[in-house]
């Protein structure tokens, strides 16, 4: 691992077996990510995107194999450790319905920094700045089901910036979004990833995605079958 | 954080506000009924002790050593004056009335019937016993030395009215008989078998005479400003009045059937609380068990971006605490008007007897002080706990599972 890695993942196995039937999710990969990548993690339903996104960010544990991120070796955290690391190093956005609805987006923006426990002004000020920065500064006091869905994404994407993270990670973000909508978001996503330099890891299988993102790795039957640069496509 | 935590958990009970509202008046009921049924039995138990003291017993009784246990008619209270002038100068005593008693018999001209001849001080009894009051026909003792009162349901067994003449005999302290010829000046009414039906009241100075021990007595029925105080055996009356072998004993050892009855009173509460407030814990985990299962994705994203399990927990124990207040404020409310209104008009039962007390008058719930606080407290500590177990399954979710089980 260099100190350009974002992720290193090695040898990762991740099998299910809730139902006594053994269900080989993923099937030993190794992978790098580097520090400011805008990667698109594509596949068929069914190919593994989600379970490896979730190994990647600690929030399963591989079944074999290693995962490095930032330098720490994530795959053998206590379920405390993992958690306070997501909460400082990584940003989520989900497909739909991952924000608080009795909180409003001012509050759900707060939240991982009230994790954190910044002080209440610095907390304000951060909130206020990356919802302008994501255009929707004027819906701060409004709760989600106010919100169209492509502004509740936009609350999503500043909830997971706004902890500054050394990584965010989007599972199927458009999923939920009419294709302008999309587009604008990952323009918006985009235009975030160059301007802070964040890394950007999302799956998905939206063509609006696809050809926004600068990497694509493309994820079937729990193996990486091929990685190349929209160019190359 | 906390303080958000607190706020946040407010607002996720009302994100279902009918099964909040459902959930809080099933608890609220239970407390509510709690509360009613809890001071209905003090009043029941009021009533028992009133009934007992009130009518007849006295709050309180003084008696020569081994009297109450031989019925020895021969057992007077010992140094009677100075008994007498140490009641005068107490404090803590209301009233008190001296009596005698003896087994008799009593017979009309078709019955023979086995009583307790009981004499009365026709002055002072009515300060203490419901003697005078109990009197529905005819009158009360007048201090003429042929007159006597009986119950109603003696005067049924003799086939005596009003009037008639009925003989006492009775066993005097010499060995000797004595029979007295009595007129029936008042037949009375108490509400117990043992008074309406087994005993005959006469002046003192007359039984005194028929007993061979004038200026003698048995007893000396106390009453104090409350029943209570009978109970109470931290009160110096017992040690002042446990003298010149002589015994002051309270109304619980008197009649032990209405402390074993209190007693008993007692632990059907206790039993009856346990079961309510384990309802009331089953109910609350189902309640916050189903929000937990439907918010499965919530709690994944919460965890997902680094909730820690102890703040998951917390906040579902807290969802409990705010369904315990809601539940509490309903319940106190609910049970404080049930109570507030049958104070006011009682609850008949008509008439029934329970160890030998009959309950013919309405009963008035009485609410003690210690209760208005105690279930409430119960009910807020037991809601809030029963958010434990819920809590801990909520904080224990692995994110990536409840997510991937909740789409």
């Amino acid at each position: 691992m260099t100190d350009n890695d974002v992720i290193v993942a090695e040898g990762v196995v991740k099998t299910y077996d809730d139902s006594g039937v053994p269900v080989h999710a993923i099937r030993g990969i190794d992978y790098t990510l580097a520090k400011g990548e805008f990667t698109a993690i594509i596949g068929p339903s069914g190919s593994g995107k989600t379970t490896f996104l979730n190994v990647l960010a600690g929030l399963d544990t591989p079944t074999e194999g290693e995962v490095w991120l930032s330098g720490k070796l994530i795959s053998d955290m206590s379920g405390k450790e993992l958690s306070d690391f997501r909460r400082d190093h990584i940003g989520f956005i989900f497909q739909a319905y991952n924000l608080f609805p009795v909180l409003t987006a001012e509050e759900n923006v707060e939240y991982v920094m009230l994790l954190q426990g910044i002080p209440p002004g610095e907390r304000h000020e951060r909130v206020m700045a990356i919802l302008k920065k994501v255009g929707i500064a004027e819906y701060a006091g409004r709760l989600p089901m106010q919100l169209s869905g492509g502004q509740q994404q936009r609350v999503a994407v500043a909830r997971a910036m706004v902890s500054r993270p050394s990584l965010v990670i989007a599972d199927e973000p458009t999923a939920n979004l009419d294709s302008k909508t999309s587009g604008a978001l990952l323009d918006m996503m985009r235009r975030l990833n160059e301007e802070t330099g964040v890394t950007f890891l999302f799956s998905t299988h939206d063509e609006i995605v696809m050809k926004r993102a600068r990497k694509i790795v493309v994820l079937r039957d729990g193996k990486i079958d091929g990685k190349a640069s929209l160019e190359d496509c | 954080m906390f303080i958000r935590l607190v706020k946040f958990a407010w607002k996720i009970i009302w994100r279902n506000g009918r099964r909040t509202v459902i959930t809080g008046l099933a608890v609220g009921l239970g407390l509510g009924s709690m509360m009613f049924t809890e001071a209905l039995m003090q009043g029941m138990a009021a009533h028992m002790i009133q009934t007992t003291t009130e009518s007849w017993m006295g709050d309180a009784q003084i008696h020569r050593d081994g009297f109450p246990d031989t019925r020895n008619i021969n057992l007077t209270i010992n140094r009677l004056d100075s008994m007498l002038s140490m009641l005068d100068g107490d404090s803590t005593v209301s009233s008190f009335t001296a009596r005698i008693l003896s087994p008799a018999s009593v017979t009309s001209t078709t019955e023979l019937k086995p009583v307790t001849l009981i004499g009365v001080d026709s002055k002072t009894d009515p300060e203490v016993t419901m003697l005078e009051a109990a009197v529905d026909t005819g009158s009360y003792l007048s201090g003429e030395s042929t007159e006597i009162i009986i119950g109603y349901k003696l005067a049924d067994d003799l086939n005596a009215g009003l009037g008639d003449v009925i003989i006492i005999t009775v066993a005097q302290a010499d060995s000797g008989l004595s029979s007295s010829m009595f007129f029936v000046s008042g037949i009375c009414r108490f509400g117990s078998d043992n008074l309406d039906r087994y005993s005959a009241f006469v002046n003192l100075t007359t039984a005194g005479v028929m007993l061979g021990i004038p200026g003698e007595i048995h007893e000396i029925a106390v009453q104090f400003p409350q029943a209570e105080m009978g109970a109470d055996i931290s009160l110096g009356f017992r040690r002042k009045f446990t003298a010149f072998s002589n015994t002051a004993l309270g109304w619980p050892e008197l009649a032990p059937q209405v402390g074993s009855m209190l007693s008993m009173v007692n632990i059907s509460m206790a039993i009856m609380a346990a079961i309510l407030f384990g309802l009331v814990v089953f109910g609350i985990v189902n309640s916050l068990f189903m929000s937990v299962f439907e918010r499965m994705y919530e709690f994944g994203v919460m965890k997902a971006v680094g909730t820690r399990t102890g703040t998951i927990s917390t906040m579902v124990i807290l969802e409990a605490f705010w369904i315990a207040v809601i539940s509490t404020v309903m319940g106190s409310a609910i049970g404080l008007l049930i109570i507030w209104i049958t104070t006011g008009t009682g609850i008949s039962f008509g008439e029934i007897e329970v160890s030998g007390i009959i309950f013919d008058k309405p009963i008035y719930p009485v609410l003690r002080l210690s209760r208005i606080w105690l279930y409430p407290l119960f009910t807020l500590i037991l809601t809030t706990a029963a958010g434990i177990y819920p809590g801990i399954h909520a904080g224990r979710l692995n994110p990536a599972e409840a997510m991937r089980k909740s789409l």
